[in-house]
């Protein structure tokens, strides 16, 4: 099995080179280079002119006009590029960013109901979760009345892919739980509504509409990246950020692209 | 029920999709985490950078206002010193290289020139004597020290070396670093490299500098390296390129080779394989090379559209396409030395054809200012400034290539095209400082009026040897042309200032003809002061053939003639005591000296250096200067040292209007928003008045005086510009 931090080198050196070369392919990189070089002209005018407040002034007001025209036209570049990275960091996310559940380690799994009438106490009582065998509850369900939900806390004795039903109002949706040590694609939530939340935290398909059931969400625990020095971790996001900002700018100069 | 529901729900969740897909962006960017909002490393770089720019621009503005009352109470009680008798805020001085009173006077009296008659009428215009030699180097150092050229030790723009009998360059001397590691193949420089100033004495603005006065000086002559003061600075007039001459040009062109060019540039071939033309920029010596003369060179390959005459240039990374009879940007090429050490450059292509031959002309490779391998302003970061503010620019001292229109490599319109494209970078620097420079000095050298007078003074005469060729009907008024521009940016200069700011424009010298050449080694050789080797009538370059034993006196440059003294030169023969009545010999014989084929008057003043120098440096100078006369100069080959058998000759080259001669005949302008009182002004007199309008005291080394204003009834008051059309 490759290793995780292996993996987030790999890919920030690539994604860092085909992000470089699409920013570069969709940019107006004559425009860019004037309006940083213009930037930096001003930059160098406060040095130049220290003692001559008129100047100063003029260039600071300068550098805020610039930086604005300067993002203005890496927006464009952006737009083409903030789609496909975001859908690849929210993909990876799901395979980096969380570990899998564990066997014989308890887990939590939530259902939040809706109550659409007001404050039911009794709402959260008829719901219920059919468990597949290698999955038992660890302990009798808790009901957390004030934020519709109930929380059960399961244990895995075997490694694979589940589906835990829950059933309420008469209605069984399920969720996805997946157990093993390995790297794996996890769906961490899965909802109702909530469309960015959907997107962004959920690899299944939604709940249906007419479900009582909003979320129901498997507290996978996050994923810290050892880096091998002096135990340090970190988030895979942080050192993917990092890396790629790095081949970006080593790339971004053998291909003489402006950023 | 529960179908028609799911449907629902799938519409409205498409419909969503679809809106989602709109503000897909917008809600990345404000709604989720930032590690969501992260957009790869191209937009990561440009967010970066935008809130460092503020960020630093933020650092360094709160600095400056932070610290500013305690600097103005610092310069408050300097500046009583500096400004408590100052008579002006503000003092713009515009150097108009080789501008000539009469021509100035004869444009002012048809109506061409507005605002030079506007100074004229509310302010001063006259002659401006300039140095002996009259000779721009020698000028300039003369009006930014104060003092004759004993003093600042600028004589020409090359000086003697006399254990060789060889040129040097009098401005600057440029040596590599002493110590040298070798590792393999590489011979790896150790220490740095060391730019002398040969220029002595104090430009004035370091002394503006001392009493707290800032200034903006931008291509004054003879500023390379540029030293520190108080104030920031472009070097102009002998910054060298980046081979380290004063302008070599290359012609990359598929024409079997030609003549050699006597000086100035280089033939490159360029060869075509598999349908692309490859060709080569050649440029310095390489300085990890274990010997000398290892030339580095860019590679760049063309692809000729013949039918649309234009080609498409590959440089390095930059790709560009240039029709016939045009220049490119400002391309930068990095030479690479190897082991990581690049020399970085900039040039312009020009292309001259493309069918049935092509040829690409390469503008000498000028030291980059956006990252300047060798020091051509101060701070190092002015340069830079510059660069990002408006682009790559010309940095050679002599930017304008008149070799490469001397030697038809360039014709008339594509050296125009060069020369206005360089002044209207130095314009555009000129604005920029006086908007910064709102309080002390701010001067700026244009070279243009020189180098065009120099090239085109054959239009202006009927009878120029140089012009008899071209038809009257072709001729084109260029210099009148000329003239008009600068009097145009002297109406916009005049809209940028106020009654508390004295404009001076200046020139180092006027203009003459340059008709006729005269060989002085020729003449030396013919009266007996130079003797060449036995069965030798003429010479070769830098006095090859010439018998040392038996020669009494030589020339190089443009004006200066030396004695083989004993003692000094290396083979020298004239005992010292001695030397005093030979140069008044010599004098006596050149001194109206007659053009046999026209009977004119060749020679006009023959000058003892003894007599016209003092200084420290006076015995660095030649012992006579030559003063030819008007429509007369040093012939090409006399000034490289070369004896030929004619003594007079026509000149035939572009370069057909000259200065290098009579200093009293070639006076320079002064033009002045304020009238003074001086009825005979000189060049070194400049900075006396400017550090005495200034109230500072003056340095008791000056050999020029300060002039008065006249004194005027009502307040001065700078003249409205006439509105550029």
């Amino acid at each position: 099995m490759l290793s995780p931090l292996l993996i987030v080198v790999v890919l920030s050196v690539v994604i860092g080179l085909l992000m470089i070369v699409l920013f570069g392919y969709t940019s107006d990189q004559k425009a860019i280079g004037i309006a940083k070089d213009q930037l930096k002209a001003h930059l160098l005018a406060v040095r130049l002119y220290r003692d001559q407040l008129h100047v100063v002034m003029g260039s600071y007001g300068k550098v805020l006009r610039g930086t604005g025209r300067y993002l203005k036209l890496a927006f464009k570049p952006l737009l083409y590029v903030i789609i496909p990275i975001t859908l690849m960091i929210v993909w990876l996310d799901r395979s980096l960013g969380l570990t899998a559940i564990q066997t014989n380690t308890p887990f939590l799994l939530t259902a939040h109901i809706s109550d659409p009438h007001g404050k039911d106490p009794q709402a959260l009582d008829g719901v219920t979760i059919d468990l597949p065998p290698e999955i038992t509850a660890s302990a009798p369900p808790v009901h957390v009345a004030a934020d519709n939900e109930v929380v059960w806390r399961l244990v895995a004795s075997q490694d694979g892919s589940y589906d835990v039903k829950i059933v309420a109002a008469g209605q069984t949706v399920t969720k996805s739980v997946r157990v093993t040590s390995q790297l794996a694609q996890l769906s961490p939530e899965r909802w109702r509504d909530h469309f960015w939340q959907r997107f962004f935290s959920s690899g299944e398909s939604a709940l249906p509409q007419n479900s009582t059931v909003e979320s129901i969400v498997v507290d996978y625990p996050e994923r810290n990246i050892s880096l091998g020095v002096a135990g340090y971790e970190m988030n895979w996001i942080w050192l993917f950020f990092i890396l790629s900002m790095i081949a970006g700018f080593i790339f971004k100069e053998l291909l003489g692209i402006e950023v | 029920m529960y179908k028609s529901s799911n449907s629902v729900g799938h519409q409205s969740e498409g419909k969503r999709l679809r809106i989602a897909t709109v503000f897909l962006l917008l809600a990345i960017i404000l709604a989720p985490s930032a590690a969501h909002a992260y957009a790869g490393p191209g937009a990561g770089f440009a967010v970066l950078s935008s809130f460092w720019a503020i960020f630093v621009a933020f650092l360094y503005s709160f600095y400056a206002l932070a610290t500013w009352p305690v600097r103005q109470l610092f310069r408050f009680f300097r500046r009583r010193n500096a400004y408590g008798k100052a008579v002006f805020n503000r003092a713009v001085i515009l150097g108009f290289d080789g501008m000539d009173p009469e021509l100035a006077e004869r444009f002012m009296k048809e109506g061409r020139l507005p605002n030079l008659a506007k100074l004229r009428d509310k302010g001063t215009f006259n002659k401006l004597r300039t140095t002996f030699p009259a000779i721009s180097p020698v000028a300039w150092s003369t009006f930014m020290t104060g003092v004759n050229p004993g003093k600042h030790n600028i004589y020409d723009f090359l000086a003697c070396d006399r254990n060789h009998y060889l040129p040097f360059l009098s401005s600057a001397e440029i040596k590599g670093p002493k110590r040298q590691i070798k590792i393999g193949k590489y011979s790896i420089p150790f220490g740095k490299t060391e730019i002398k100033a040969m220029r002595k004495g104090t430009p004035f603005w370091h002394w503006l500098g001392k009493a707290g006065i800032f200034s903006s000086v931008i291509r004054v002559p003879v500023t390379f390296p540029p030293e520190k003061f108080q104030g920031v600075l472009l070097s102009g007039m002998c910054v060298p390129d980046l081979k380290g001459s004063q302008g070599t040009f290359c012609l990359c062109t598929t024409r079997a080779q030609g003549d050699k060019f006597r000086e100035g540039g280089v033939r490159a071939p360029i060869e075509k394989k598999n349908g692309v033309y490859h060709a080569y920029v050649p440029g310095p010596d390489n300085p990890l090379a274990e010997t000398a003369g290892h030339e580095m060179r860019v590679n760049y390959e063309i692809r000729p559209n013949v039918a649309g005459k234009t080609a498409q240039l590959t440089v390095g990374s930059e790709k560009f396409t240039i029709k016939v009879g045009e220049y490119s940007e400002w391309i930068p090429i990095e030479f690479k030395a190897g082991l990581g050490f690049n020399a970085h450059g900039i040039c312009r292509f020009y292309l001259k054809e493309v069918s049935p031959e092509v040829e690409v002309y390469v503008t000498p490779v000028n030291i980059d200012p956006g990252h300047p391998d060798l020091p051509i302003s101060h701070p190092v970061t002015y340069s830079i400034y510059l660069a990002k503010l408006y682009g790559a620019f010309a940095t050679l001292g002599l930017a304008e290539d008149t070799w490469a229109l001397n030697e038809h490599v360039l014709d008339d319109d594509a050296f125009l095209a060069q020369a206005y494209g360089n002044h209207h970078d130095r314009e555009q620097m000129l604005f920029d400082a006086l908007d910064k420079t709102q309080q002390g000095l701010c001067t700026c050298v244009f070279d243009t009026t020189d180098r065009i007078q120099h090239m085109f003074w054959r239009y202006l005469e009927e009878d120029h040897p140089a012009a008899r060729d071209v038809p009257k009907s072709e001729r084109r008024e260029v210099i009148q042309d000329l003239y008009q521009r600068m009097d145009k940016l002297i109406g916009r200069v005049m809209e940028k200032i106020d009654d508390e700011t004295l404009l001076m424009v200046i020139s180092d010298h006027g203009f003459k003809s340059f008709a006729r050449c005269m060989n002085l080694n020729a003449w030396l050789h013919q009266n007996g002061y130079l003797t060449l080797k036995d069965g030798k009538t003429e010479s070769g370059d830098w006095f090859e053939d010439v018998d040392w034993s038996r020669t009494r006196a030589y020339t190089m440059g443009l004006n200066g003639l030396y004695l083989n003294l004993k003692g000094r030169e290396k083979q020298g023969t004239v005992d010292p005591s001695e030397a005093q009545a030979l140069k008044e010999e010599i004098k006596q014989k050149l001194n109206g000296l007659v053009d046999p084929a026209s009977g004119t008057v060749g020679i006009t003043g023959v000058f003892l250096t003894n007599n016209v120098y003092r200084g420290p440096y006076s015995e660095n100078a030649p012992d006579i200067l030559v003063g030819y006369g008007a429509g007369y100069r040093a012939s090409w080959d006399s000034v490289m040292g070369k004896v030929t058998e004619k003594i007079f000759e026509d000149n035939m080259k572009a370069w057909s209007g000259d200065h290098c001669i009579d200093p009293r005949l070639v006076p320079g302008v002064l033009f002045s928003s304020h009238k003074f009182a001086e009825e005979k002004p000189a060049i070194v007199d400049i900075a006396p008045t400017i550090l005495k309008l200034f109230g500072l005291a003056l340095p008791s080394y000056f050999d020029g005086k300060p002039w008065d204003l006249a004194p005027q009834p009502n307040a001065t008051k700078v003249p409205a510009a006439v509105p550029a059309t």
